[in-house]
C-alpha cells in the first residue's frame, strides 16, 4: 500500500470535552508529513491514537496497513519510532546505556548507538550521566531513541521545541537525511517555518477538524491575493492588482528607472493560518 | 515474554538501582537488624525474632524496593518509554522483579548468616520463604502500578510494613490471647510460617500459598484497571 497512514472520521471524546471532532487524512510512505495548530488543538492526541497509546472514541485508524486494535503488537512496536511530548530519559545513567536499553529492546545492534549519536551531534557526550545535560541534549537524545532501531515511520510531537537555532538546523538536516534514506515522518510543530521548509504536506488543525490540507508552497499560493508591492524610488509604495491592465504602469516605472524593490504577495504558513481560523498559531 | 527484553530491563534496573541512594539503603536495614539482635541475645534467639528480619527484609527490600521502582518510572515518565516499546508490561515487571529479588535475596542471606541460625536450612522453610517473598512481591507491583510519585510510597509501605512484615509485633500491643484481632492475626502469613517451625505442618504452608493467591488475584485486578485507563 502507499499510504504509511489512513485516517478517517477519527474522533475522540474524553468524558464531556470533544477533543477531535471529524478528521480524516493519508500520509503518504516516503513522505514528511506535518499537523499543525494552535496549542490544544489535538495535535498530541492525534499522534497517542496513532501510535497506539490512546484508543479513537470512533473512526477508522491504519497505520503501516494495521489496523489500531493490533497496535499493541510486537511487530507493530517495532517498526514505528516515536519521540512523544513529554517523554523523559533515566537521569541516573548514561547517554550510553539509556540508548543500550531501548537498542535491546527493539532488538537493534548495538553498533547503531555511535551511528545515530553522530547524527544527532552528541558523540563526545555519549559516556555522560544524562542529569548533567542541557535541556536541548536531551531532546537530541530522545531524538536519537526514536531512531535508534531505524524505523519505517517516526513521529515526532514538536521535535524541535527546545532546541537553539543551531541546533535546528542540524536536527533538521538529520531528518531531510532520513527521509531521502525512506523513513516517513509524522510530526507536530507550531512553527511555521519548519513546516515550510521539512513538510511535503502539511495539515492545519483547529477546533477539531482539519482546515486545510496541502503542500505548503501551494497552500501559500492559494492564499495568496497575488498583488504586486512595489517601492518606488520615491519611497512611495503601490499594491497592482496581478492584472494584465496594470502592465504597462509596472513596465513603465521599471522603464523609467523608478523599481526600488518588486515583490507578489506569497502569505507565510502562519498568515494562511491567520486567514483560515483567525488565530495565531503559536 | 521475550528473555532478551527482561535481561534489557533487568540489566538497566540493576544500574539504576546501585546508583539510587535511597533503594540502596533498604538492602541494608535487615543486616542492621541483624547484627543488633545478634550482639543482644544469648545463644538461639527465638523463632519470632527471626521472623522479624524476613518481615523487615521482604517490607523494605522487595515490596517497598518494587514499588519505589514503579513510583520512579510513574512520576519520571519514563514507562511510556518502555512501553511504547516492543517490551510487553509482563518482560518489564519480570525484569525488575528480579532485581528486587537479587537485592531480597542478598540481604536475606547475610541476615541471617549474622544471626548463624539454621532454622531455615530445610525444605519446608526455603519452600515458605520462597512463597512469603512472592506474596510481598505481588503486593509491590500491584500497588507499585498506580503509585504515581515516589513520595507517595512511604504512605503505602507503612501499613505493608506493619500488617505483614512486623505481624508478630502484635504480641507487645497486650490485647490478650481471646482477642479478635490476635485470632487474625494467627492467619497472617509471617504468623504461620512462625506456627510451622513449631509444628512442622504443611497446613501452614498452604494458608501461606493461599495469600499469595490472593496477592496474584489483586495484582491481576490492579494491571487490568492499568491497561483499561483510557
Ligand atoms: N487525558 C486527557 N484527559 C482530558 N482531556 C485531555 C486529555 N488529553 C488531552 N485533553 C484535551 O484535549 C485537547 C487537545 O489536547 P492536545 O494535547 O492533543 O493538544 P495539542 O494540540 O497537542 O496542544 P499543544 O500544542 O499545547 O501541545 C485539549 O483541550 C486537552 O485539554
Ligand atoms: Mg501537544
Amino acid at each position: 500500500m502507499e499510504n504509511a497512514i489512513q485516517v478517517s472520521g477519527l474522533r475522540k471524546t474524553f468524558g464531556q470535552q470533544v477533543a477531535i471532532e471529524d478528521v480524516s487524512f493519508n500520509v503518504k510512505k516516503g513522505e514528511i508529513f506535518g499537523l499543525l495548530g494552535p496549542s490544544g488543538s489535538g495535535k498530541t492526541t492525534t499522534i497517542k491514537i496513532l501510535t497506539g497509546e490512546l484508543k479513537q472514541t470512533t473512526g477508522d485508524v491504519h497505520v503501516l496497513d494495521t489496523d489500531a486494535s493490533s497496535f499493541d503488537s510486537t511487530q507493530f512496536k517495532s517498526k514505528i519510532g516515536i519521540l512523544s511530548d513529554n517523554s523523559s530519559l533515566y537521569e541516573r545513567l548514561t547517554v550510553y546505556d539509556n540508548l543500550k536499553l531501548f537498542c535491546k529492546l527493539y532488538d537493534a545492534p548495538l553498533e547503531r548507538i555511535d551511528v545515530i549519536l553522530e547524527e544527532v551531534n552528541l558523540k563526545n557526550d555519549r559516556n555522560k550521566v544524562v542529569s548533567k545535560l542541557s535541556k536541548g541534549m536531551k531532546q537530541r537524545i530522545l531524538l536519537a531513541k526514536a531512531l535508534v532501531h531505524q524505523p519505517e515511520l517516526v513521529f515526532l510531537d514538536e521535535p524541535t521545541s527546545a532546541l537553539d537555532p543551531g541546533n535546528v538546523i542540524h536536527i533538521h538536516r538529520g531528518l531531510q537525511k532520513l527521509n531521502e534514506a525512506g523513513t516517513t515522518i509524522f510530526l507536530t510543530t507550531h512553527d511555521m517555518e519548519e513546516a515550510t521548509k521539512l513538510c511535503d504536506r502539511v495539515a492545519f488543525l483547529d477546533n477539531g477538524k482539519i482546515q486545510e490540507l496541502g503542500n505548503p508552497d501551494e497552500l501559500r499560493f492559494k492564499y495568496s491575493t497575488h498583488d504586486f508591492h512595489i517601492e518606488t524610488t520615491m519611497n512611495e509604495k503601490l499594491v497592482l492588482e496581478n492584472d494584465s491592465k496594470n502592465a504597462d504602469q509596472i513596465r513603465d516605472l521599471i522603464a523609467a528607472g523608478k523599481v526600488k524593490s518588486i515583490q507578489s504577495d506569497k502569505p507565510t504558513l502562519g498568515d494562511v493560518f491567520l486567514q483560515l481560523t483567525g488565530k495565531e498559531l503559536v | 515474554m521475550n528473555t532478551q527484553r527482561i535481561g534489557a530491563i533487568f540489566e538497566k534496573d540493576l544500574k539504576e538501582f546501585r546508583k539510587n541512594m535511597m533503594l540502596l539503603m533498604m538492602p541494608v536495614i535487615p543486616i542492621f537488624l541483624a547484627i543488633m539482635y545478634s550482639r543482644m541475645g544469648e545463644g538461639e534467639l527465638p523463632v519470632f525474632l527471626l521472623y522479624l528480619i524476613v518481615g523487615a527484609t521482604y517490607s523494605a527490600v522487595t515490596t517497598s524496593g518494587m514499588m519505589t521502582m514503579m513510583a520512579e518510572e510513574n512520576e519520571k515518565k519514563t514507562l511510556r518509554g518502555l512501553i511504547q516499546s516492543p517490551a510487553s508490561l509482563a518482560d518489564i515487571l519480570i525484569g525488575k522483579s528480579l532485581v528486587v529479588g537479587l537485592f531480597t535475596f542478598i540481604s536475606l542471606v547475610i541476615s541471617l548468616a549474622i544471626l548463624g541460625n539454621d532454622e531455615f536450612l530445610a525444605f519446608q522453610p526455603i519452600v515458605g520463604l520462597i512463597l512469603l517473598f512472592l506474596f510481598f512481591l505481588l503486593l509491590g507491583i500491584g500497588i507499585g502500578l498506580f503509585t504515581k510519585s515516589v513520595a507517595n510510597t512511604s504512605a503505602y509501605i507503612m501499613p505493608v510494613m506493619f500488617l505483614f512484615g512486623f505481624t508478630p509485633m502484635i504480641e507487645f500491643l497486650n490485647l490478650g490471647e481471646d482477642s479478635i484481632a490476635i485470632k487474625i492475626a494467627d492467619y497472617f502469613p509471617i504468623m504461620q510460617m512462625i506456627d510451622m517451625h513449631e509444628t512442622n505442618s504443611w497446613t501452614a504452608i498452604g494458608i501461606v500459598a493461599i495469600w499469595v493467591i490472593a496477592a496474584a488475584i489483586f495484582t491481576f485486578i490492579c494491571l487490568k484497571k492499568v491497561s483499561t485507563d483510557n
